[in-house]
C-alpha cells in the first residue's frame, strides 16, 4: 500500500478488481466454484446473502494469506489455507445465524460449502501467495464479486419467473396473472439454475469471442 | 530462520491452532446468546401458530404475543402427572432426545394459551418421522380436552410439492374442529385417503394428493404422540 | 433395515449430488470429458465419502454434538464444540484424501497420471464435505445410516458422471453454436439430466 511507488487504484489494480466481473469471470470463464451454491438462488435473498459471504471470505482469506505468505513452511501450505479459510467460513456462519437467522436457515449447510469453494483456494493459491497484501485483497474481492454478481443474476430470474416475486415482495401486477400469466414452477427447481448458468456462459461468450472453447 | 525445518513446521502449527481455536471459541460465545434467542424465538412463532396468531414483524414482536397469549406451561410423565420443576421450553428444544427415550421415561411439554376472551388452549408438541425425515408440529386443543382447535405441521426434507405440503397452513386448518375421542375412546384424528364426495367426519381429515405416505404419517404422528398425554388428559376428564 | 432402504434409494436418485444440490460441479464438468477417468474419480470419491462421513459420524456423536463430551465425565456434559465442525470435517477429509492419493498411485499409475490435479483437489471435494454436513444436519440415527447415505450419495455422484462423459464423448461430432461449446452446453445438459431425475421425487416405497 505504497502510494508513491503505486497508486492504490492504479490501472493494474482495478483491472485485478473489475476483470472477474466480466472477461475472466470465475464462474463463466475458469468453470470454478459453481459447487453447491446455486443450490441457495431459488430466491433473491438468500443468494445475496450468500454472495456477500462469499465476498467477504474471498477477500479476507486473500488479505491473511497474502500478509503470512513469507512465514507458511510450504510442505503445510494447503493445511494452512484449509484452516484459515474454515476459520473465515465459522465466523461467517456463526454471524449468520446470531443476525439473519431466517436466511441462515434458508442457506443450511451451503455456508459450511463455502470453505470447498475452489474459486477461494483457487485466488489464495495462485494469486495472493506470491502477491502483496492489497492487490490480493482486489483479487479476491473481484473474484468473490464475479462469482456473486453469477448468484443474484441467476437468484434473479428464479424468483422473478418462479414466484412473480423480488426479494419477497410481489413484482408481477395481478392484472397479468388474470390475463393468463402464470408462474413458471419450474424456475424454483435446481435443474433451471444449471440451465441459467448455461444460458449466462452462452451470452458471455457470444461477446467474448477469445474465451470460446475451440 | 529456515521455513521447511520440522521444528518451524511444528511450532507454526501449534500456534495456528491455538490462535484460531481461541479466536473461534470466543465469537461462539459472543454470539450464542443471539443465536440461542433466535433459535427459541422461532419455537415461540410456531406455538402461536398453532392457536391461529400469524406474528408479524420481529423478534421483539414475537415475544411480545406469545407473552401475552401463553400464559404457562408444564410437563407431564407417563403415569399423567406434573412434574415438578420441569422446564417447559428446555424439553421442546430437545424433543427428538424426550421421544428417543423410552415411553414411560418420557417427560413431555405442554403449553397453556388464554385469548382475549379467556378461553384457555392446550398446546401439545407432536414429533415423529415422515416419509424421507423427520416431522413435528403443534396441536392446540380445547380447554374440554378432546377437540382441536388447530394445528401447525414443519418437516425436514419431504418431498417440495407433494409430501412438503403438510406445513401449508391449509392442510393444518384440516384439523379445526376435530375430535380426538369417540364415545369416551381414545381414537384421535387419522388422515385418510377416501373415495366419494361426503366430508370427512369428526374423526378424519383428507391426505394429500401425491403426498399420501408423509400425510398419513402426520396422522401416525398425532396418534402415537397423544399416547403419551393420554394418562394426564384422562385424569383431567375425571376432574370435570 | 426398512429405512436403511430409504436413505439409500433416496441419496442416489431423489437427493442426487449433481442434480439437486450442485456438489462437486467443478471436477464434474472439468472430468467428465472421457468414460474412463469419470468411472476412476468415481469410485474414489465414492471411497473417500464412505470413510470420512462415517468417521465424521463419529466424530459429531463424541466430540462436537452438544454435550457429546459427556462420555469424558459430568463436568464435560456443557460443553458444545458443534461450533469446530466444519475444521473437524474438513481436516479429516484432508487426511482421507492424501491416503487414498497413496493408494492409487501405488496400484493404478495410469489412473493417477489421468486424474492429475483432480486428485488432490477431492480434499475440497463439495460433494464429501456436503455429504459430512448434510449427515449433520440430518442427524442420522446410527452410524449404519450414516454410511448408506454416503455410500448412496458415492454412487449418485458416480452414475451422474459417468452418464454426463457418455454424453460428452457423443458430444464431440455435434454441430453446436460456438459459444455455446464446452462449459455451456455442459451445464444445459446436466439442467435437462436433472429434470429428468426429478420423475424420481414422486417415489413412493
Amino acid at each position: 500500500m505504497n502510494r508513491e511507488r503505486e497508486p492504490i487504484f492504479s490501472a493494474k489494480n482495478m483491472r485485478l478488481l473489475l476483470g472477474p466481473l466480466n472477461r475472466d469471470n470465475p464462474v463463466a470463464v475458469q468453470i470454478l466454484g459453481i459447487c453447491s451454491v446455486l443450490a441457495v438462488t431459488a430466491k433473491l435473498r438468500p443468494a445475496f446473502v450468500m454472495a456477500v459471504s462469499v465476498v467477504a471470505v474471498a477477500a479476507l482469506a486473500s488479505l491473511i494469506m497474502s500478509a503470512l505468505r513469507k512465514t507458511i513452511p510450504s510442505r503445510i501450505r494447503i493445511i494452512v489455507q484449509l484452516v484459515v479459510i474454515a476459520f473465515l467460513v465459522i465466523i461467517v456462519d456463526q454471524i449468520l445465524k446470531a443476525y439473519v437467522y431466517e436466511v441462515s436457515k434458508q442457506l443450511s449447510v451451503f455456508v459450511g460449502l463455502i470453505i470447498t469453494n475452489c474459486i477461494i483456494m483457487g485466488r489464495v493459491e495462485a494469486f495472493a501467495l506470491g502477491n502483496k497484501p492489497w492487490p490480493s485483497l482486489l483479487d479476491g474481492l473481484g473474484n468473490g464479486l464475479g462469482y456473486g454478481v453469477i448468484l443474484i443474476v441467476v437468484g434473479f430470474f428464479r424468483e422473478l419467473l418462479g414466484a412473480g416475486e423480488l426479494w419477497g415482495r410481489q413484482v408481477i401486477p395481478d392484472s397479468f396473472y388474470e390475463a393468463g400469466y402464470m408462474n413458471n414452477g419450474l424456475m424454483l427447481l435446481p435443474p433451471m439454475a444449471l440451465i441459467i448458468v448455461g444460458v449466462i456462459i452462452w451470452i458471455q461468450r457470444s461477446f467474448n469471442k477469445d474465451v470460446v472453447d475451440k | 530462520m529456515n521455513r521447511n525445518s520440522n521444528t518451524y513446521i511444528v511450532v507454526y502449527a501449534t500456534a495456528m491452532v491455538v490462535i484460531v481455536a481461541l479466536a473461534l471459541s470466543f465469537a461462539s460465545l459472543a454470539l450464542r446468546d443471539r443465536q440461542q434467542a433466535n433459535i427459541e424465538n422461532e419455537m415461540k412463532r410456531a406455538i402461536l401458530r398453532s392457536i391461529g396468531i400469524e406474528a408479524q414483524g420481529g423478534m421483539a414482536a414475537v415475544d411480545a404475543l406469545y407473552a401475552r397469549y401463553i400464559v404457562g406451561s408444564f410437563a407431564v410423565d407417563a403415569r399423567g402427572e406434573v412434574v415438578e420443576g420441569a422446564n417447559a421450553f428446555e424439553l421442546l428444544a430437545n424433543l427428538r432426545a424426550v421421544y428417543a427415550l423410552p415411553p414411560d421415561e418420557r417427560e413431555l411439554p405442554v403449553f397453556v394459551s388464554r385469548d382475549g376472551q379467556g378461553v384457555e388452549r392446550y398446546i401439545i408438541p407432536l414429533w415423529g418421522s415422515g416419509l424421507w425425515g423427520p416431522i413435528w408440529g403443534y396441536l392446540a386443543l380445547e380447554s374440554d380436552w378432546k377437540t382441536v382447535s388447530g394445528a401447525v405441521f414443519y418437516h425436514q426434507g419431504e418431498t417440495p410439492g407433494l409430501g412438503a405440503e403438510i406445513a401449508e397452513s391449509w392442510f393444518g386448518d384440516r384439523f379445526a374442529g376435530k375430535t380426538i375421542f369417540r364415545d369416551g375412546q381414545f381414537v384421535s384424528v387419522s388422515v385418510e385417503k377416501r373415495r366419494g364426495t361426503e366430508p370427512p367426519g369428526p374423526h378424519s381429515v383428507d391426505a394429500i394428493t401425491g403426498g399420501t405416505i408423509t400425510a398419513f404419517a402426520v396422522g401416525r404422528m398425532i396418534r402415537e404422540s397423544l399416547q403419551g398425554y393420554l394418562p394426564f388428559i384422562q385424569l383431567q376428564k375425571e376432574n370435570e | 433395515m426398512e429405512n436403511i432402504f430409504n436413505i439409500f434409494i433416496k441419496s442416489i436418485f431423489v437427493d442426487n449430488m449433481v442434480f439437486a444440490y450442485f456438489f462437486g460441479m467443478c471436477s464434474y464438468i472439468a472430468v467428465s470429458k472421457s468414460v474412463k477417468t469419470a468411472m476412476g474419480l468415481g469410485v474414489t470419491v465414492t471411497f473417500v465419502m464412505v470413510t470420512t462421513v462415517s468417521l465424521n459420524w463419529l466424530l459429531t456423536r463424541y466430540l462436537l454434538n452438544p454435550g457429546a463430551l459427556a462420555w469424558m465425565g459430568g463436568e464435560f456434559a456443557a460443553v458444545d464444540l458443534s461450533f469446530l465442525s466444519f475444521i473437524v470435517f474438513i481436516a479429516v477429509m484432508a487426511s482421507f484424501v492424501q491416503i487414498a492419493e497413496m493408494a492409487v498411485e501405488k496400484f493404478s499409475p495410469a489412473l493417477y497420471n489421468s486424474l492429475g490435479i483432480f486428485l488432490p483437489l477431492i480434499a475440497v471435494h463439495c460433494a464429501i464435505m456436503g455429504g459430512s454436513l448434510f449427515m449433520q444436519e440430518r442427524a442420522y440415527e446410527n452410524i449404519g445410516e450414516a454410511a448408506t447415505f454416503a455410500f448412496g450419495s458415492g454412487i449418485g455422484w458416480w452414475l451422474a458422471i459417468i452418464m454426463m462423459a457418455a454424453i460428452r464423448e457423443k458430444l464431440k461430432y455435434s454441430n453446436i453454436p460456438r459459444p455455446l461449446r464446452g462449459a455451456g452446453i455442459t451445464f444445459i445438459i446436466t439442467g435437462l439430466a436433472g429434470m429428468a431425475f426429478m420423475s424420481f421425487l414422486g417415489i413412493q416405497m
